[in-house]
């Protein structure tokens, strides 16, 4: 039993998960048949999208990372800048597999296997392998800058480590070609981090491999390989403990470095780079001494870092003199004073953040604003004087000016800081949808999916009513007994009929509703077909054979359970035609057929039952096979090889142990197949039959009840006890005079329209040591039912009604008994047995 | 086998995991004069790494995926 989540948060989203990882399968299938479809792939972004959201919200990093990347792939595909390709369906397929597999996980045990880390590394790894984006262009331009290296460098890169105490990024390490690159990085916008990873001694035993963490960095630029210990002589190398540190540098955001290193945060020192310490490249040498000057520094940037910079300003500015108090003010002057000091400290004054903090801790605590407006306006007044004709231009580069940002606060914060690389940790008054990493709130107004208006019911709660309102069907029975005892007990016939005419109306509420709950219950074979596009594309693809799948009559209703329980009978049987029965197209065309096979799933309803017929073109059954195996596997005698027809050399095919295939596949071909199938199928009370021809090929069709929930039943008599038989199995019910009755051997036998019948005593299959009795003409009650494909006659006493009860299966201890299929209540409070005739004959 | 140990080299293939360390020590220390040819090898563990650096050995011809080479070149030439 799976035990079900608590958090109903997670219910919630692992069954939201289901549907969107459905509709990203059905989506990415239809994509491949129509590549251009920009709805479709619209669409198919969203669900991705909108699931990566969702997983965001609880720690489950190994889905998070797998939907990100086919997000990013997705995205790119979208813009155009990826073209769509089977390989990038067949990824992203297994990466929507993988992120099934997790909800599995989370559903069962409510946590992660630990070991689909790995697996969605390396899913991520393949997801992000097909992005021609910026991340690998850039690792092929480090490799290319990192191979360059000179032997000066590698000799400095290769030396114990030493990280200024400052914590500043060694960037003296960092070769030409690879600063330069970065440098032209940071002018785009990109933020730097370097990071200087220290792995612990002892991390080879908790299955960390730091080189494969180092190479794994998101957005890595450039790294090298550090000694964190002079090497020892060979024979005293411990190869369990780690003698080697990383030196990165990335342009991954912030957020996913710490996600990447979130295991390892102790052994990680992630920095912000600067621009313009890569443009000096000598801070760690010699920068400590001769910080240049405020004014200085601020001179020495670019024009347009300076127009950045003054409309920052400006709109911290504009920010402060907001003269309303809302809630979130101590949040919004917070954010200004991040932006300030990270802003100065892009400046070069990195002094600055200890007096912008001390302003910021007393605007809060005092409720206004004065002392950072007068560090802000202090500031500006240090800023140099600005040829203002630059200004509009600026302006339009770099969004709205103050004037308009300041309708719209909190965002501004970010908006003119971000141009500046100045906006590190700040985490208010973000947009949500600004961050394509951060968990998002609030989004499902704008991934609203069109889709069907449905309620979603646990099935238990169906199941419920489904029960209840066999309960009320048996008590309502009740009444005419009761109207019966009324009149004839106690001679009030008035109160009778009273009775009879509200039974009358009860009935008929009670079948409405039951057909009603039986509606609810009605699902569409769809649910177990659209698994097929990708089982027959898989799997034709894994066979190399052509296959066109066709789907139809998807819309037929039957049962849930009906429907559900057909799923793996089906999928037995297509894997089987995929395999056994479509040949490669070589083959086709040599029988001059057409090269792609063409696999037909049909539903239908016929009457009260649904008909699903699995059809093939390809190579059919040869009877004279199956008979050859059938009698090598020792299923029939030689008489019987010599004897049976050809359908019934195919019906073998059910035989259990019996597979035709020559050699074991991973698909089918290890004899459990098609017996399976026949019994999984008679197990909600269905038929399976196989037709052939050989060259042509193979149709199956499987009949099922539309529902399972009554089941009709013809009620024998035996030994004084009443039991049912399902209505499926009964042929006849006829009355056989005892003196027609042969014994052949040990067995009694009837000559019935012409065909010898075996007849067996019910009492004595259910072990019950009385003789059926006869009636005053001394005749036998024997009802012909049909097992299998035989016909047996069961000897019983007498026959009662037919009647549709609701069949419960027997619990408990019970449900060993196998000669009975279930129990039934009856309207006079008994309870009836139902036999099952297929275990007892 | 993800290396194979030839008469004076050893081939690593694929990814080498940390479980091969001890052995390519072993290996190493009776072979003072061994290269290691890591051409087809995609990744090492930094195990495998720590102990072709500190036994100095020589590369034979330095692994085709040029990234992991980037890696490996400049730490495994100090040893030569």
């Amino acid at each position: 039993m799976k035990s079900s989540p608590v958090n109903p948060l997670l219910e919630q989203f692992l069954s939201e998960a289901r549907d969107l990882l459905e509709n990203t399968g059905k989506k990415l299938m239809e994509l491949e048949d129509a590549p251009n479809d920009k709805n479709i792939l619209d669409e198919l972004f969203r669900c991705v999208h909108t699931l990566k959201g969702n997983s965001g919200l609880f720690t489950f990093p190994e889905m998070t990372r797998v939907l990100h990347a086919g997000e990013d792939l997705l995205g790119m595909v979208r813009s155009g800048h990826a073209a769509y390709s089977r390989e990038l369906a067949d990824q992203l397929l297994e990466a929507m597999d993988l992120v099934g597999v997790i909800c599995g996980d989370i559903e069962s045990t409510e946590q992660i296997d630990s070991s689909r880390a790995a697996e969605s590394k390396l899913m991520t790894e393949a997801l992000r392998k097909l992005m021609p984006g910026p991340s690998q262009s850039d690792s092929i331009t480090s490799v290319s800058a990192l191979t360059a290296v000179s032997p000066a460098a590698t000799n400095t890169s290769v030396s114990p480590a030493d990280i200024p105490p400052s914590g500043f990024p060694p960037l003296a390490s960092l070769p030409e070609a690879v600063r330069l690159a970065a440098i032209q990085q940071c002018r785009h916008g990109d933020r730097l981090h370097w990071i200087s990873y220290r792995p612990e001694r002892e991390c080879f035993f908790h299955g960390d491999d730091p080189l494969n963490s180092a190479r794994q960095t998101p957005g890595l630029i450039w790294g090298h390989i550090v000694l964190l210990a002079p090497l020892p002589p060979l024979a005293e190398l411990d190869t369990y403990s780690c003698l080697l540190g990383f030196d990165l540098l990335t342009d991954a955001p912030r957020e996913e470095l710490d996600q990447y290193y979130r295991y390892l945060p102790d052994q990680v020192e992630i920095a912000a780079v600067l621009p313009q310490e890569l443009v000096s490249g000598q801070r760690d040498t010699d920068g400590a001494k001769e910080t240049p000057s405020a004014a200085n520094s601020i001179r020495s940037i670019s024009d347009d870092d300076r127009i950045a910079l003054e409309e920052i300003v400006a709109a911290q500015r504009q920010i402060l003199l907001l003269d309303d108090r809302p809630a979130w003010h101590a949040g919004r002057l917070k954010a200004v004073a991040e932006v300030l000091a990270n802003l100065s400290q892009a400046a070069g004054e990195i002094s600055a953040r200890a007096d912008i903090q001390a302003a910021l801790a007393e605007d809060i605590s005092s409720g206004h604003n004065t002392l950072l407006l007068a560090w802000l306006d202090a500031y500006k007044s240090r800023l140099p004087d600005m040829d203002m004709s630059n200004l509009p231009g600026a302006s339009d580069r770099f969004g709205p000016g103050p004037d308009e940002e300041s309708a719209d606060v909190s965002p501004a914060a970010e908006n003119g800081a971000g141009k500046a690389h100045a906006e590190e940790g700040i985490k208010f008054g973000r947009r949500a949808d600004d961050d394509p990493n951060g968990v998002k709130f609030g989004r499902r107004a704008e991934d609203a999916i069109a889709g069907p208006k449905s309620l979603k019911v646990d099935q238990a709660k169906i199941d419920r009513l489904m029960n209840l309102i066999g309960e009320l069907v048996v008590s309502k029975n009740a009444l005419p007994y009761l109207a019966e005892r009324a009149e004839s007990q106690f001679g009030v016939r008035e109160l009778s009929r009273e009775i009879k005419g509200q039974y009358s109306i009860i009935n008929r509420i009670a079948d409405e509703m039951q057909d009603a709950i039986m509606q609810v219950r009605m699902m569409a074979v769809s649910f177990v077909f659209q698994r097929f596009p990708r089982l027959v594309r898989d799997i034709s693809r894994k066979l190399s054979k052509d296959v066109q799948l066709v789907l139809e009559g998807e819309q037929t209703e039957a049962d849930k359970n009906i429907i559900e329980s057909l799923a793996d009978p089906l999928m037995h049987i297509v894997r089987n035609s995929l395999d056994h029965g479509l040949e490669t197209p070589e083959v086709r065309i040599a029988a001059g057929k057409p090269a792609a096979g063409k696999l037909t799933i049909r539903a239908a309803q016929e009457a009260d039952r649904v008909v699903i017929e699995i059809i093939d073109d390809g190579k059919g059954i040869d009877p004279a096979v199956i008979k050859q195996k059938a009698y090598e596997k020792g299923i029939i005698d030689e008489a019987a090889l010599e004897r049976i027809s050809d359908q019934e050399a195919i019906d073998l095919i059910f035989a259990a142990g019996l597979s035709t295939a020559a050699v074991i596949s991973d698909l089918s071909g290890r004899g459990v197949g098609m017996d399976v199938v026949r019994s999984a199928v008679e197990k909600i009370n269905g038929s399976v039959v196989l037709e052939s021809q050989l060259g042509k090929g193979t149709t199956i069709r499987i009949s099922l009840p539309l529902s399972m929930a009554v089941t009709q039943v013809m009620i024998v008599e035996s030994d004084g006890q009443l039991f049912g038989v399902p209505m499926d199995h009964v042929i006849e019910t006829v009355r056989i005079p005892r003196n027609s009755i042969h014994a052949i051997k040990q067995s009694q036998t009837a000559v019935l329209r012409g065909r010898i019948v075996p007849l067996r005593s019910l009492n004595a299959l259910l072990g019950i040591a009385t003789i059926p009795k006869a009636n005053l003409d001394d005749e036998l009650a024997v009802l012909l039912v049909q097992a299998g494909n035989t016909e047996v006659g069961l000897l019983v006493d007498g026959f009662h009604e037919a009647s549709g009860v609701i069949q419960k299966p027997l619990n408990g201890f019970l449900s060993n008994l196998s000669a009975y299929s279930g129990s039934a209540l009856m309207g006079d409070g008994s309870v009836l047995m139902i036999l099952n005739i297929r275990e007892i004959v | 086998m993800p290396i194979e140990f030839k008469k004076n080299r050893a081939v690593f293939r694929d990814e080498v995991s940390v479980e091969e360390a001890e052995g390519l020590l072993e290996w190493l220390q009776t072979r003072p004069t061994a290269k290691a040819d890591l051409a087809s090898c995609s990744h090492l563990h930094t195990a495998n790494l720590q102990v072709l650096m500190t036994a100095g050995t020589g590369i034979s011809s330095w692994p085709k995926n040029a990234e992991l080479r980037a890696w490996l070149e400049p730490a495994l030439k100090l040893g030569n």
